[in-house]
């Protein structure tokens, strides 16, 4: 039986599309990605399942419990990160643990709760005295403490620098080994590779792609990324238009070609050089990543 | 019940630790008890006296005592020039130069003068001087000349009971402090809850939003009790208040005024748009209470359209109960106008909470 079933879920503000007939199914035990840019429609879609937007039209199911008819026994089966975690301020870290674990009327050890996020030294301060890393390690326990089947995290490391992003990252990689279904958005390409075992790619309330990693590279066809420096009479729109190119990224004399054939590509870029039209420095060829396949599937870049 | 109870906890834990609230809830009130209550508005009325002598002679000196002895006179000596700028400075009733020899023995014509400098500008404390000293004069006089009253008055006082400021004042301080403590308290935090999206959190757990609002409304029900016997006791030791009635019926008013005003709180916080808004719209429903309520005094002497309204404020309907359970004792049936008006009024505040609060933004499914 998959974790969350969704079919047809459909969200209008007003005239406003939120999201748009979208249908996938989560499996038991996976970790799967909602992945778009800012007003793709995510966190509508997590808290219409989370049971806290009520749906315009559609069926979610969790654990095989409809969500529109008894939104109470999901809540109690589920452990929620809400993108603004923010808590009580005059709570310290280890009164709120105790305090979420009420919600659910249970209790819980909170040195071990805490230990697992690694906020053992914290327990004794508020909320607001923890870095912006230790606050969404905070916010996981508190969606923890119930022992979820399902855990939704929104967006868990926007904001944060990059050595708490990776701190973030081993914390939901450990949550994943013990069994638990993870389902979390994010806008950054590469937590998606690095956690998710299935992505879905949306965008403008669609859902545009859904697919491994792996298989979201292979289907767009796209092998490489090519990032090059030139200077010279060419017109910049010329390398976009080279043998192999679907996609270019330019900024201020750099430039990277998403190709679905680089020995093409490359053919054609140093013919170009031969030819003394460009003047080639710094080129180099990577493996292509999902934000290339973003930029493909829907022509604009993830962020802007 | 054990998340209601750790939700009480916690709430009650915040509260306390909230030191703004703790000033609105306990100092504040306190303060407005001490001032008032130590401006002491109906102590006895003194006048005071410079008194100018020198080196009065022996008959002299008995009429001076005579002055001096009488309570209502508080008697300041000094030189004439110290005197005089005392009464000019508005510090003095009336000033008396008394010359050494103002009683020589009888016969003699032309009796000496004792000059009575007052203030023009305060006739009434001049003329209560003068006539004290008229009387004092006509009984010296009269014990001078050996001769015998006429008749006598004999005073019988007849004890009625009056009431202290202190206690007009106590009450209506009890009362204001609730209704504070009851408004800005709800208003505010969960103004902050729904702007910081804490509500939204809460509403992602199996919790039921009645809960989270009854913890809250248990803690505040509590700290009412605690702001209520707190004052009680202070005016019980500072100023030698008493409590006339029954704490029960005491404790039925301080939760039926604590519910009126709750109420009015997450009403507030309900339409509040934003958070900074939440103490404008709270000041300005409250202010107008705190002067006409009965509070520090009588809305009755106000015009009458105003007293007409102030008749009828929930603050009025739980000062006036409470002042009428501490200070005349009264019970049940004598407050039971009070009684309905705030039951009236609970149900009204409560109906309006109801319709206009939400833990969610509504959406438009």
């Amino acid at each position: 039986m998959a974790a969350i079933e969704v079919s047809h879920l459909t969200k209008r503000f007003g005239a406003l599309t939120a999201v748009d007939d979208i249908s996938f199914a989560v499996q038991s035990g996976e970790t799967f990605g909602v992945l778009g840019p800012n007003g793709a429609g995510k966190t509508t879609t997590l808290e219409m399942i989370e049971g806290l937007t009520p749906p315009t039209a559609g069926q979610i199911h969790v654990e095989g419990i409809d969500v529109r008819k008894n939104p109470a026994a999901v809540k109690a089966i589920i452990g929620v990160q809400l993108q603004a975690s923010s808590f009580f301020d005059k709570l310290t870290v280890a009164e709120l643990i105790v305090t979420f674990a009420a919600l659910y009327n249970r209790r819980v050890n909170v040195d071990r709760m805490l230990a697992d996020v690694q906020l053992t030294e914290k327990a004794g301060n508020t909320a607001k005295e923890l870095s912006g890393g230790q606050r969404q390690r905070l916010s996981i326990a508190a969606a923890l403490v119930n022992d979820p089947k399902v855990l939704f995290l929104d967006e868990p490391t926007t904001g944060l620098d990059p050595q708490a992003r990776r701190n973030l990252w081993e914390l939901i990689q450990q949550i994943k080994q013990s069994g638990k279904t993870v389902v979390l958005t994010t806008h950054y390409m590469e937590e998606a590779e690095i956690l998710c075992d299935r992505i879905a790619i949306m965008d403008h309330a669609r859902i545009i792609a859904l697919d491994s990693p792996a298989g979201l590279l292979a289907a767009s066809g796209i092998g490489s990324r090519i990032e090059f420096k030139a200077s010279g009479s060419v017109q910049e729109n010329t390398f976009g238009q080279l043998a192999g190119v679907v996609g270019l990224e330019r900024n201020n004399g750099s430039f990277c070609a998403i190709t679905s054939d680089s020995q093409a590509t490359l053919d054609a870029l140093f013919a170009l050089a031969r030819g003394g039209a460009v003047k080639l420095e710094e080129l180099a060829v990577r493996r292509a990543t999902l934000e290339d396949v973003f930029l493909k599937l829907t022509g604009h870049q993830l962020r802007e | 019940m054990y998340c209601l109870y750790v939700l009480t906890v916690v709430s009650m834990k915040m509260f306390v630790r909230n030191r703004q609230a703790m000033f609105f809830t306990l100092f504040f009130p306190l303060l407005f008890l001490l001032i008032f209550g130590y401006m002491n508005f109906d102590a006895p009325l003194r006048l005071h006296i410079g008194l100018v002598t020198h080196h009065p002679d022996a008959p002299t000196d008995r009429f001076l005592g005579q002055i001096r002895s009488m309570d209502v006179f508080r008697i300041h000596q000094g030189a004439l020039k110290d005197e005089l700028s005392a009464l000019g400075a508005g510090n003095r009733a009336a000033v008396l130069d008394v010359p050494d020899d103002l009683l020589t023995p009888a016969g003699r014509s032309d009796p000496k003068t004792l000059t009575a400098y007052t203030n023009a500008a305060e006739p009434t404390a001049s003329q209560a001087v003068l006539s004290i000293l008229d009387q004092l004069v006509d009984k010296t006089s009269l014990a001078a000349a050996h001769a015998r009253s006429l008749f006598v008055i004999q005073p019988k006082s007849v004890s009625v009971h009056q009431t202290r400021y202190i206690e007009f004042l106590l009450p209506g301080v009890i009362a204001m402090a609730v209704m504070q403590m009851s408004v800005f308290s709800v208003a505010h935090v969960f103004a902050i809850y729904k702007e910081k999206g804490i509500l939204k959190r809460l509403m992602a757990t199996p919790m039921r939003p009645i809960q989270f609002v009854s913890a809250n409304i248990i803690t505040r029900l509590i700290i009412a009790m605690v702001q209520t016997f707190l004052f009680l006791w202070i005016g019980l030791r500072m100023f030698h208040t008493h409590v006339a009635g029954a704490y029960w019926l005491l404790t039925v008013c301080v939760i039926l005024g604590s519910v009126i005003f709750l109420g009015l709180g997450f009403t507030i916080s309900a339409v509040s748009k934003t958070n900074e808004s939440v103490p404008v719209i709270a000041n300005l429903v409250v202010m107008p209470m705190l002067f006409l309520g009965n509070v520090f005094f009588s809305a009755s002497n106000m015009p009458a359209i105003l007293a007409g309204v102030a008749k009828y404020l929930p603050l009025t309907f739980f000062a006036d109960a409470l002042r009428a359970v501490m200070t005349e004792g009264a019970g049940v049936w004598s407050i039971v106008r009070q009684l309905v008006g705030m039951t009236v009024w609970s149900v009204a505040m409560v109906g309006l909470a109801t319709v206009t609060f939400r833990f969610q933004e509504r959406q438009n499914a």
